[in-house]
């Protein structure tokens, strides 16, 4: 239409094609969404970027620039290295363990029996619970004295474990918590995919023979492809970015045994625990990790074109 | 993790910038005007006046019948009182709300975060106000004093002082057959005791003490510090001198009990157990101050001052908090000042401490005759904390490094009370941390 107008002689002025053109009204509907994000995505990551170039706290206005050495400090300072340690510790147990199992659970949840809503249900609800109520449930579990899960396992002959409360015990505790917190979440993205499944090329692999377990491996695990990258991808990232249960329930300990960088970003910034006018230094650590999830990604989708041949 | 709390945080922001937006236009038109009174926004942390469980919270009673009064006895002036959440967690809502602009009139602080506050902009320099003669300033303790004034400046009027001390459970002491703590107790008494009160098949203990590492850690660490006959940094603040022998001493006291005797409950998240447990009789004595007191209602408990090392003191440590104000503009600097002059009057501040079970923050009502038996009687146990209040002797140094010294300091003593390392190792190893800190390395 643009085209055909100013074509014309007498063609309008611009101000006019432009209040003419497609483009005004579609700038117009998506505006609003524009702005948000603009406002909560874009202006963050500008001032975040300009914060990271100074030695500055967010109380007081004195910020002076002191270039990049926000950056370099950072591979120097054993806390960062520590919270680096622990979120590759954290990521790479969290990640194939959460998967795995839901992996598992869907499957179970995918056969016909009774009471097959209920148990999807059970798996979800922890998804829904918030996790300070998760939290607060698992320091009384997993309590090295009064809980119960020394309790159960003391009956068998284990433990006492420390969990929460041992240095080395503590990152498992959190996975087990986490993986426990959003198990349900996996399960449902698989079950969707198993369902979506076409049921001609079960049977296709059953009339040619397959046993059960060939045609798992050689029909629906392939199938599952895309799922898995997605819950990949999806975990890898909320795994590097975690934060809430570590700031609800370990605080970053035992002696910075569960301090990941999230944790460790937002008490640069936020407290003077580590030190006062770090909000700068804390920045940097952002756009750090923000780089390292955009490679980490990157990797990903690149592995996954090669591995993931069915999309569906 | 974040993911789940994206959507109601991202809702949450734009409401409040919506509501911040709108409350800002009014404001600013109400101020300055004549006729209608000058609105101040006063944080605090006080909780609900009346709890999720039903209960009355006698502290935010007391202080909304406080502010209740002063509004209706100052027409030109009205105080809004805003619940913030934990006081914990005060320094970094302040943080946020100077990001935006958007800081209260008042609000409650933690003293050791005097120093950093001193640079917010907008904050009230109060060293002129306090020398007001009806003000009586000295008449403030003296330790709550040292801790609002930073660089000479007076900075903030303290709000609340406790201290810490030992709270038992005299049921256990009694079916143990131990004599309960007495005002001339050894740490080596305390030991004793607390082996003798811990029963593994009864998962009971003699002790329950925090170690997240956080200034809680670290400010019952300080007591037994200066009990020992030590401090934390030298006398000009230039230099660690926790690792002296009396901080070595102070430090294996608390390694003795935790790694030796196994007679202390470590709390390791310190969200509340230890009060869970000493209220179920789980935990014999709790070191702590008087605002646990009302958490133990199914305990019959005392309280007695802090044990002493030989040669030393039965020093406690005091945590003042403060009321820190802002200029907004409008003339509510002034008003603020005004409604704080009133509000932590010797009068206002009897009636609170007898309201709420505060320590008195003024002097002049702890020496009020009867005072103590009354406070004693209403709050049971109290008395010997406001009494206590005399055995505060020192604070901790006044400096924007505090905190990070804090950190350093509470990760050394988790260390040793974990068994991790030797007190004198980890407390050399934590010196020299704090030394790079105060060198500005």
């Amino acid at each position: 239409m643009a085209t055909v107008a100013s074509s014309r002689p007498g063609a309008p002025s611009f101000a006019r094609r432009a209040l003419r053109s497609d483009h005004l009204a579609g700038w117009l509907f998506v505006l609003p969404s524009v702005f948000l994000v603009a406002l909560f995505s874009i202006f963050p990551i500008i001032w975040g970027f300009v914060l990271s170039l100074q030695k500055a706290s967010l109380i007081s206005p004195n910020r002076p620039f002191v270039g990049f050495d926000n950056y370099t400090r950072i591979a120097s300072d054993p806390r960062a290295v520590k919270a680096a340690t622990n979120a590759v510790i954290y990521t790479s147990l969290f990640v194939p363990t959460s998967i795995i199992l839901a992996l598992f659970l869907a499957i179970a949840l995918n056969q016909r029996i009774r009471l097959i809503r209920f148990y999807r249900l059970a798996v979800f609800i922890p998804v829904a619970v918030s996790t300070i109520a998760t939290g607060i449930m698992f320091l009384w579990v997993f309590d090295a004295n009064f809980g119960i899960a020394n309790w159960a396992l003391g009956g068998v002959g284990l433990g006492p474990f420390g969990w929460f409360d041992s240095p080395t015990g503590a990152m498992p505790s959190l996975v087990i918590m986490t993986v426990w917190g959003w198990l349900g979440f996996d399960t449902i993205i698989y079950l969707a995919a198993l369902q979506g499944i076409p049921q001609e090329l079960v049977e296709a692999a059953a009339v040619d023979g397959a046993s059960r377990w060939s045609t798992f491996r050689n029909v629906t695990l392939p199938l599952l492809g895309p799922a898995t990258l997605l819950l990949v991808v999806w975990s890898t990232i909320s795994a590097v970015q975690l934060f809430d249960e570590v700031y609800f329930v370990t605080k970053g300990g035992p002696l910075g045994a569960t301090s990941v960088p999230v944790f460790y970003i937002y008490r640069l910034a936020f407290t003077s625990l580590y030190g006062f006018g770090a909000a700068g230094y804390a920045a940097a650590i952002a756009y750090v990790l923000f780089i390292v999830i955009l490679i980490l990604t990157l990797i990903q989708f690149w592995l996954g074109n090669r591995v993931v041949h069915y999309s569906s | 993790m974040r993911r789940k709390l994206l959507i109601p945080i991202t809702i949450a922001t734009i409401a409040l910038v919506a509501a911040a937006c709108t409350s800002d236009t009014t404001s600013s038109g109400q101020s300055g005007s004549s006729g209608a009174p000058i609105e101040l926004t006063m944080w605090h942390g006080y909780g609900k006046v009346v709890d999720n469980q039903g209960q009355t919270n006698f502290e935010a009673k007391s202080l909304t019948d406080l502010v209740d009064e002063f509004n209706s006895t100052h027409p030109d002036i009205h105080v809004t009182l805003d619940y913030i959440g934990s006081n914990d967690h005060a320094l970094e809502k302040l943080t946020v709300a100077l990001q935006g602009g958007l800081q209260p009139d008042i609000t409650y602080q933690y003293g050791t975060s005097m120093p950093q506050l001193a640079e917010a902009p907008g904050i009230m320099d109060l060293t002129d106000h306090v020398q007001e003669s009806d003000f009586q300033w000295d008449d403030f303790v003296e330790g709550a004093r040292a801790a609002a004034t930073v660089n000479d400046r007076v900075m903030g009027i303290p709000a609340l002082i406790d201290n810490l001390a030992i709270v038992y459970n005299k049921d256990l002491f009694d079916a143990a057959g131990i004599d309960p703590p007495s005002a001339d107790w050894t740490w080596d008494d305390f030991r004793t005791a607390a082996k003798a009160l811990t029963d593994p098949s009864k998962q009971q203990f003699g002790l329950g003490f925090p170690i997240d590492a956080s200034e809680d850690t670290v400010w019952h660490y300080d007591a037994m510090l200066w009990e020992a006959g030590g401090d934390i940094l030298n006398a000009d603040n230039t230099e660690a001198a926790f690792n002296s022998d009396a901080g070595v001493t102070a430090l294996t006291a608390l390694t003795d009990m935790a790694v030796t005797d196994k007679s202390v409950f470590l709390d390791q998240q310190n969200v509340g157990k230890i009060d869970t447990l000493f209220n179920n009789g789980k935990i014999a004595m709790d070191i702590t101050g008087p605002w646990a007191l009302s958490g133990y209602p199914d305990v019959n408990y005392g309280v007695q001052i802090m044990p002493e090392f030989p040669g030393g003191s039965h020093a406690t440590i005091a945590g003042p908090d403060m009321w820190v104000l802002f200029d907004n503009g409008g003339g509510k600097g002034e008003a603020a000042w005004e409604f704080m002059k009133w509000f932590t009057a010797a009068e206002q501040v009897k009636a609170d401490s007898l309201e709420a079970g505060h320590l008195p923050i003024r002097n002049s009502v702890v020496d009020e005759s009867g005072f103590v038996d009354e406070f004693d009687k209403k709050f049971p146990g109290s008395g010997v904390f406001a009494e206590n209040l005399a055995n505060v002797t020192k604070a901790r140094p006044v400096l924007a490094t505090y905190d990070q010294i804090s950190t350093i300091m509470g990760e050394a003593i988790v260390k040793a009370m974990l068994g991790q390392a030797e007190p004198k190792q980890a407390l050399d190893d934590a010196a020299s941390q704090v030394n790079d800190v105060l060198q500005g390395a």
